[in-house]
């Protein structure tokens, strides 16, 4: 059983005591009167195995199940003198049984969610090795490595969970520490507050060292799962931020940072060299390795003791020396290393495409329903199920 | 950045805070409504919120007021209420692409632009036609022509806004942030153009 994650700050708009009120909701369900509540529930869960996954068919699905379930509750006699509150506990229950249970069948489940993912995060690894936070004219008085790293951490504890409430929690924590970091900042420097005009680019800069895993996938989960009446408001514009976050750094090029085009193409390009040099190390036998090596640098020092192969007798060359008789050898050597690089190119990134696709271990959810849990039943069932 | 100003203007007529956090619940009595800011950058967009948000509060006590996301709730004369809740947008034009993501579902968009610039007035009207284009189509549209304080310095004629909004089915207002001259006024007006849920 997962723990939820802590609710940071005294902010009212979501609902809190996640565990607790999930084994109330689990308490309930086993109650022999809530027999119908249960039927309904395991037939749309079983009902989802029918389809081929549909992502936006599929949370249009969800949406009107919790729909029809809340009436159900409502009218249920279990609940018949139950508060908003205790009502609104039962449908996050509801929620998070439902998605667990369909999380294997929803999360990630076209081939261009994890196609995006993994763009999104090769992205951030380039940017990571060069952008400072001036690029985003984060202010100074906001440059505080120990409230950016609490809020990655909360940014990347995304995976732990399953539930889109849990999921979102994650999102509302890492930017409410962004939040705390801009009051103090407020407080103490009187650096004025200016709203979103300071915290977008903190969020930015926070994901892009966070790296959070599955961003677009989990973005999306969140979006068509999370019942709708929970997003709105706060939470409303904290997912947007991050969904605003996650999309300037898919279009991020040179014009979006302030920092020289070319600079930044540059700081791009040797990013992405050093990444092929590092993976091509780790990856390849060591006479593919001394070939191709592409930083220039390397390859020169590699070069001497390489027997056979290729040369490359330009690289102490001047440009002063050359004749016009060295344009048809330079042209040649050139295309042979053009050619090298690109396909070695490929072989990495498949290489680091199929590395990075480890699935994080998930805890399978309580059953209360299924005849034959699987695999790691849980405490719960033991507990009180018998 | 720093909205500079005078002290926050408390005297606001029939304006009364309400703090009360229903849960988001909307009805006939109390709507709450998400409002968008749009304009270019400098415009006075962060201020004209603060002001507003923060006109209501304790300046001391910062901390009722998210840094970021903002709301204000104002009472009407007929005891209705409405909880703005307020999504700034950046103005920079690195962040522009973005301004889709925060209008989407806003029942209410301020447009703004600074009497001084004519260069933001025309931003103004092609944030007026995207939102006719891609916004929500009940969406309530009112134009702002904020730093009035700075009259000598102006450069888009009052007449201009006013015909402006007038064609667009806006409505128009011209602000200072920094005076606080008309900010409840502007919140008000968009109040009470709001439509009504039928009452139960
Ligand atoms: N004189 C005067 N100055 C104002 C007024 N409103 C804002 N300013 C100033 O204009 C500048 C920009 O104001 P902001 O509120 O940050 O502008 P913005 O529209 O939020 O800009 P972005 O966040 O970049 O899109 C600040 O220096 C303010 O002090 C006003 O009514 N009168
Ligand atoms: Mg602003």
């Amino acid at each position: 059983m997962e723990a939820a994650p802590s609710s940071s700050s005294t902010s009212t708009s979501t609902s809190s005591g996640g565990s607790v009120t999930f084994y109330d909701f689990l308490d309930r369900m086993r109650n022999p009167a809530s027999l119908d509540l249960v039927r309904s529930i395991k037939s749309f869960i079983v009902s989802f195995s029918f389809y081929t996954p549909n992502p936006d068919n599929d949370g249009k699905k969800v949406q009107d199940f919790y729909l029809s379930m809340e009436a159900a509750i409502m009218e249920h006699p279990l609940w018949a003198a139950a508060t908003f509150e205790e009502l609104d506990s039962a449908m996050e229950g509801l929620e998070k049984y439902v998605m667990t249970k369909l999380f294997s069948r929803t999360f990630a489940s076209v081939p261009e969610d994890a196609k995006i993912d993994r763009e999104v995060s090769e992205k951030i690894c380039l940017l990571q090795t060069f952008l400072k936070p001036e690029h985003l004219d984060i202010p100074a008085v906001l440059h505080n490595e120990a409230s950016w790293l609490l809020a990655e951490k909360e940014l990347q504890k995304i995976n732990t969970f399953k539930a889109p409430r849990e999921k979102l929690l994650c999102i509302m924590n890492c930017c409410r520490v962004i939040n705390n970091l801009l009051l103090n900042a407020s407080m103490s420097e009187n650096h004025a507050l200016a709203g979103l005009d300071d915290f977008l680019p903190v969020l930015i800069y926070v994901t892009i060292k966070a790296n959070p895993p599955q961003l677009h996938s989990n973005l999306k989960f969140i979006q068509l799962y999370r019942r709708q009446a929970k997003l709105v408001s706060e939470a409303a514009y904290y997912f947007t931020n991050l969904v605003s976050a996650k999309t300037f750094i898919v279009d991020l090029n040179g014009k979006s940072l302030s920092m020289d085009e070319i600079k930044f193409e540059e700081s791009m390009q040797a990013a992405r060299l050093t990444q092929t040099n590092r993976a091509t190390q780790i990856e390849t036998s060591p006479t593919l390795q001394g070939q191709t090596d592409p930083t220039p640098t390397r390859m020169h020092d590699k070069e001497k003791d390489t027997s056979g192969g290729s040369n490359y007798p330009y690289m102490d060359a001047e440009a002063g020396e050359l004749t016009v008789g060295d344009v048809e050898r330079l042209l040649s050597l050139y295309k042979d290393v053009v050619t090298k690089y690109t396909s070695l190119y490929k072989v990495v990134r498949h290489l680091s495409i199929s590395k990075t696709e480890t699935p994080v271990p998930h805890s399978e959810g309580t059953s209360f329903l299924l005849t034959q849990p699987e695999g790691t039943n849980t405490k719960i069932d033991h507990q009180k199920g018998n | 950045m720093g909205c500079s100003s005078s002290l926050p203007d408390r005297s606001s007529g029939q304006l009364a805070g309400l703090n009360s956090e229903n849960g988001g619940v909307s009805d006939a009595k109390n709507l709450r409504v998400k409002l968008v800011l749009l304009g270019d950058s400098g415009v006075g967009k962060s201020c004209i919120v603060l002001r507003f948000v923060r006109g209501q509060f304790d300046p001391t006590s910062k901390v009722t007021v998210g840094a970021s996301f903002l709301s204000q709730t104002i009472a009407l004369q007929d005891s209705t209420t409405v909880k703005f809740e307020i999504w700034d947008t950046a103005g920079q034009e690195r962040y522009a692409a973005l301004a889709p993501l925060y209008y989407r579902g806003a029942a209410v968009a301020v447009v703004v632009y600074d009497i001084t610039s004519p260069e933001s007035f025309a931003k103004a009207q092609y944030w007026v036609k995207e939102l006719q284009k891609h916004g929500n189509p009940d969406i309530v549209m009112a134009l702002v022509g904020n730093k009035a304080d700075l009259n000598e310095k102006r450069e888009v004629p009052v007449q201009d806004g006013i015909d402006y909004a007038e064609k667009n089915g806006m409505f128009f207002i011209e602000t200072s942030a920094k005076t606080a001259d008309n900010i409840n006024q502007l919140f008000e007006e968009i109040a009470k153009r709001l439509p009504r849920p039928a009452s139960s």
